[in-house]
């Protein structure tokens, strides 16, 4: 466990190609939007970026319950370092959609439902690893961190209903969705290669990120042996 | 069965309202939070009266969800001094008795608060709550029950964490939004006058959040509460 | 700031993140690694 795996070193390899190559479809091959003009090219990062930070959170929730299920701790690993990832991509996908937003809106933010919500998603994560590592112990960290990411999950649709309805229902001419009224079918092929792409990273950060858990339970082991011999 | 529940959760929720009335520490706490806060609101807001109302029902629930902040994060506080949560935990039977029980404490006391906020609140910024009073308070009771499910959830969560009163706050909000915009736009149509037809889809949400976790939470709720 | 300003500067955004966690996670491993070899080194000698 000290040296990354054949299946990391390969997702993070292909993970690479595809960005490259995602990154030059997007920004050099693809022509830029009828509406938006080149600024849209952010979207081949900002949708790509959410979708698998939802990935990443997906996995939390069900490593969550199968911890709590099955209290095998690689199931909590696997939970940290998907929420560790997830976090990144909201972040990007936050700070993404902000920079996108003072050139198309004028403004650097505003309460507009997505970016709303993406920022509650974030506080959420964040709030759960910092819960996770205010807790008394290991343990208690993981079995609290399981609730709240069960907690947090089953939060998410409601929230996207209220975020919504919250924004649109008062103001229905300001929506301008990100991707502008239509998606032109070569801007597909940017928007899937980036997702492949990221979730490809993702794979890879998490192995490697589990693979940390792992040398470090390894290391609690022995240092608790050493323990009751000495 | 379910009569066990019941009884369990009964005494749960006895036990905390009557160590409650003798100190009456959480309550004082509350109410004179949210006087301070309602004035405040008003030296910060300024004296334009339209404005105020405009902006009233928010102001109303930041009123009734920071008092009912402070009641949440007491609500464990008993049990973390004295280091009963050990003793909770040898108290035969189920852990969600033990759950409704302070969840029902929990709503109670919030929803008292909330029951000398509301007048005070009326008289301050010069609405008519009276007229509206059956629908102000279904969407209050449904805006606290929610807000207390998680709520009562991450107190018993962060009662023993280092930072907790950055903690609980920092949790619950996000996860409360939900509750938060569907109790002011609900609380702002009944005071507009347009009455509850016009936002039922934000009365099924509250429902729905009710729901949804009032169901959930006391099936975690034994994690939190182990060893 | 230019349209291309904006991309970069959000593309920049992305990269920085990334690659920021990717070595601090490198980071970690290393020092993970050094202490748990430290630590089987010493697991087979008696003090």
């Amino acid at each position: 466990m000290l040296r990354p795996s054949l299946t990391a070193r390969a997702f993070g390899a292909a993970a690479g190609l595809l960005l490259a190559v995602g990154l030059y479809l997007g920004l050099v091959m693809v022509p830029p939007d009828a509406v938006q003009g080149d600024v849209q090219r952010i979207m081949y990062l900002h949708v790509p970026s959410i979708v698998t930070a939802y990935l990443a959170f997906s996995v939390v929730f069900c490593t969550s319950i199968l911890y709590l299920w099955k209290r095998d701790l690689r199931f909590d690993a696997v939970a940290v370092a998907s929420a560790e990832i997830g976090v990144i991509f909201t972040g990007i996908t936050l700070a993404t959609g902000t920079i996108w937003g003072k050139p198309t809106w004028g403004v650097w933010w505003t309460w507009d439902a997505r970016l709303t919500l993406t920022a509650i998603l974030f506080t959420i994560y964040v709030g759960y690893l910092m819960l996770r590592s205010f807790a008394e112990d290991p343990q208690a960290g993981a079995r609290y961190g399981a609730v709240l990411a069960i907690i947090g999950f089953l939060d998410i649709p409601l929230n996207h209903f209220a975020v919504y309805w919250w924004r649109t229902l008062h103001q229905p001419s300001s929506i301008l969705r990100a991707g502008g009224p239509s998606v032109a079918p070569a801007m597909l092929v940017p928007l899937a290669v980036n997702f492949v792409g990221l979730v490809l990273l993702y794979s890879y950060l998490l192995l490697e990120r589990v693979r940390l858990e792992r040398i470090r339970h390894r290391s609690a082991e022995l240092r608790l042996k050493r323990g009751r011999r000495g | 069965m379910v009569g066990e529940v019941l009884r369990r959760t009964w005494a749960m929720t006895r036990k905390d309202v009557t160590v409650e009335l003798r100190a009456r520490e959480r309550v004082n706490a509350m109410l004179f939070f949210a006087a301070l806060v309602l004035f405040i609101f008003n030296f910060a807001l300024g004296p334009d009266q339209e404005k105020l109302r405009e902006v009233a029902p928010g102001l109303l629930w930041l009123a009734f969800l920071f008092t009912g902040m402070l009641g949440l994060a007491r609500s464990f506080q008993a049990e973390r001094e004295n280091e009963c949560f050990e003793e909770l935990l040898l108290t035969p039977g189920d852990r969600e008795s033990i759950y409704y029980g302070k969840l029902a404490g929990n709503v109670l006391f919030m929803a008292m608060a909330e029951a000398l906020i509301l007048p005070l609140f009326g008289v301050l910024y010069n609405l008519d709550i009276w007229e509206h009073l059956p629908s102000l308070a279904l969407v209050a009771l449904l805006g606290t029950v929610g807000f207390s499910t998680i709520g009562t959830l991450l107190a018993a969560m962060t009662a023993h964490l280092r930072a907790r009163e950055v903690m609980l706050p920092l949790l619950l909000f996000p996860l409360t939004v939900p509750v938060i915009l569907g109790s002011v736009r609900a609380t702002e149509a009944i005071l507009a006058g347009e009455g509850l037809a016009g936002v039922s889809h934000w009365l099924k949400l509250l429902a729905g959040f009710d729901v949804i976790f009032l169901v959930v939470s006391p099936l975690v709720f034994e994690f939190v509460l182990e060893e | 700031m230019g349209s291309w300003g904006f991309i970069g500067l959000a593309y920049g955004v992305g990269l920085v993140a990334l690659l920021g966690y990717f070595l601090r996670l490198k980071g970690r491993l290393r020092d993970a690694g050094e202490e748990l070899t430290g630590l089987e080194r010493d697991g087979g000698r008696r003090t």
